[in-house]
């Protein structure tokens, strides 16, 4: 009799040990580990868009191409994970490549903002990390992943508003606002469930009231740039009290 | 002076905060301007159908979990109900039906939602009401057999009863899906559960006057745990809040066991039950607290 409880809980041993295989032995989390320093770099370069800068569009412009060359290497190390894990067990293994996962659609969704002023689709975010679309095709971009993704967006863009007042772009916020603001109508439409992206969900709107304030600083100063105040010195002065 | 005018610049900020109504202009006017067919809008209305599907699939899925844990707990209610051998027959049968039942369509249901979508995306929707059908077929199979059920076992007589049933080819298929999703980390969470019910059948079992079947059960669970003890790698918060209460109740066995062999021959045997329980019952408060000292 004891022999088979012991065979049975060896059993199941031989499947722990087969799932650590999975993960280690075939380097998930090597690539995984590898995705992630690269988005830490990534986000380093886009850190300088809070920079004082004289020439606002070229240097924009520099970052973007800069982490978009660096997506190159990312979409490589998602096409070996996409090549270890298999079709059916995508999330069976998500734990271990879903906030890194969620960080590069931030930045994806970053770079396409400063480059063309619009959101992105899930679709372009999945070809930018070089994921398919949808689950039936494998190695895909969770829905929910990239929503997340969107809302730390919102965040920094929160932030970029506000430094870009600093910076003396009083135009920036204006277009922030619209962006951030119809984001949130989207974020709106969704039936969110009472899990991790309705609590992300809900500090949207504490992104959108900061943004609202700089756009509300700016009005009441008359700074606001269709205001037709012209941005002379004595403004900025004006903005420093 | 500075400082009188930083102090004011706060105060003011803080005061702006209050009018939201001037504050949200910019909003307001988005808001409004918002066309149903804006590029932002039409993404969303794609991702909330999209979100929607999703929440609903897990959603009934949520249901059919609970319609399992109820009927696996009445099930383990009625083995609990033996306690005469010329019972056995027609409970065990009855067990053995209403198992089976479960199988073929509550779990083929969820096999049947689980169908072309990634199993382990909804394993969490169903998880509970499986480890309460483990701790059911695993209580019915150690009364019939007095061995420890096999999840492999479960993952053939799934599939196969299924097949049996259903000519068609489609359901077979389903069926594999969900053995594969019979994840073992899942039965041997049920498995732990299983100790509980051991225990109060082992006292049960000593209000009748079954006593060898006392010793029986506790080795039975020791050797469980000493399975338990043996297997690395399982340090989830819930296996080890598992593991705790496993060992209480193995130690509570114990200490009927302990019971029986001192003062057996000085009780009658119908009131030896009351005397062991109240035995283990001091015994556990030591050791509980014991523990938190530690």
């Amino acid at each position: 009799m004891s022999d088979t409880v012991a065979e049975i809980f060896k059993l199941f041993q031989d499947h722990l040990n087969n799932e650590q295989e999975i993960r280690e032995v075939n380097e998930i989390r090597n690539n995984v580990k590898q995705i992630e320093k690269i988005t830490r770099d990534i986000v380093i370069i886009l850190q300088n868009i809070h920079n004082e800068h004289t020439e606002e569009n070229i240097i924009v412009a520099d970052y973007c191409t800069k982490a978009r060359t660096l997506f190159e290497d990312v979409r490589k190390y998602y096409e070996k994970l996409a090549i270890i894990v298999p079709t059916d067990q995508y999330y069976r293994f998500h734990f271990e490549w879903k906030s890194v996962t969620q960080r590069l659609c931030y930045l994806a969704s970053l770079v396409v903002y400063l480059e063309v002023r619009i959101l992105v689709t899930k679709e372009i975010a999945a070809d930018i990390l070089g994921i398919k679309q949808k689950s039936e095709d494998g190695f895909h971009l969770d829905l929910e992943d990239f929503l997340m993704g969107l809302l730390q967006l919102s965040t920094e863009l929160s932030r970029y508003a506000i430094n870009s007042v600093t910076n003396g772009n009083y135009h920036q916020p204006m277009e922030i606002a619209h962006f951030v603001n119809e984001l949130n109508a989207g974020f709106r439409l969704l039936n969110l469930k009472n899990d991790a992206l309705r609590k992300r969900f809900d500090s949207l709107k504490y992104n959108v009231k900061k943004i609202e304030e700089v756009v509300y600083d700016l009005s009441i100063r008359g700074l606001k740039p269709n205001t037709n105040i012209t941005q002379e010195s004595t403004v900025v002065q004006g903005n420093k009290i | 002076m500075s400082e009188y005018k930083g102090y004011s610049n706060d105060k003011k900020n803080q005061h702006n905060s209050y009018h939201k109504i001037n504050v949200g202009d910019k909003g307001k006017e988005v808001l409004q301007g918002i066309n149903e067919n804006s590029h932002i809008i039409k993404q969303f209305k794609k991702y909330a159908i999209e979100l929607d599907t999703k929440h609903d699939r897990y959603e009934r899925i949520v249901k059919i979990n609970r319609d399992i844990t109820i009927e696996s707990k009445r099930i383990i209610f009625l083995l609990h109900t033996l306690d005469k051998e010329s019972k056995r027959n027609t409970i065990l049968e009855e067990a053995e039906t209403r198992i089976n039942n479960l199988i073929k369509i509550l779990f083929k249901n969820i096999a049947l939602e689980l169908y072309g979508h990634d199993p382990y995306l909804y394993l969490k929707a169903y998880r509970t009401g499986f480890q309460e059908f483990i701790e059911a077929i695993s209580f019915y199979w150690y009364l019939q057999n007095n061995t420890l059920f096999n999840w492999t076992k479960l993952a053939e007589s799934m599939r196969y009863r299924i097949k049996d049933l259903n000519e068609n080819e489609q359901y077979s298929v389903e069926e594999k899906t969900i053995q594969t999703l019979i994840a073992p980390v899942e039965y041997i969470l049920g498995i732990a559960d299983l100790t509980g019910e051991l225990m109060r059948k082992c006292i049960n079992n000593l209000s009748n006057g079954d006593i060898s079947s006392c010793y029986q059960i506790c080795n039975f669970v020791r050797n469980m745990y000493k399975g338990f003890l043996s297997c690395a790698g399982i340090t989830t918060a819930e296996v080890n809040k598992k593991m705790y209460v496993l060992k209480q109740n193995l130690l509570k066995m114990e200490n009927v066991c302990y019971t029986i062999k001192v003062r057996g021959s000085e009780i009658p045997k119908h009131m030896l039950a009351d005397v062991a329980i109240v035995a283990t019952e001091d015994m556990t408060l030591d050791i509980d607290e014991g523990y938190r000292v530690y």
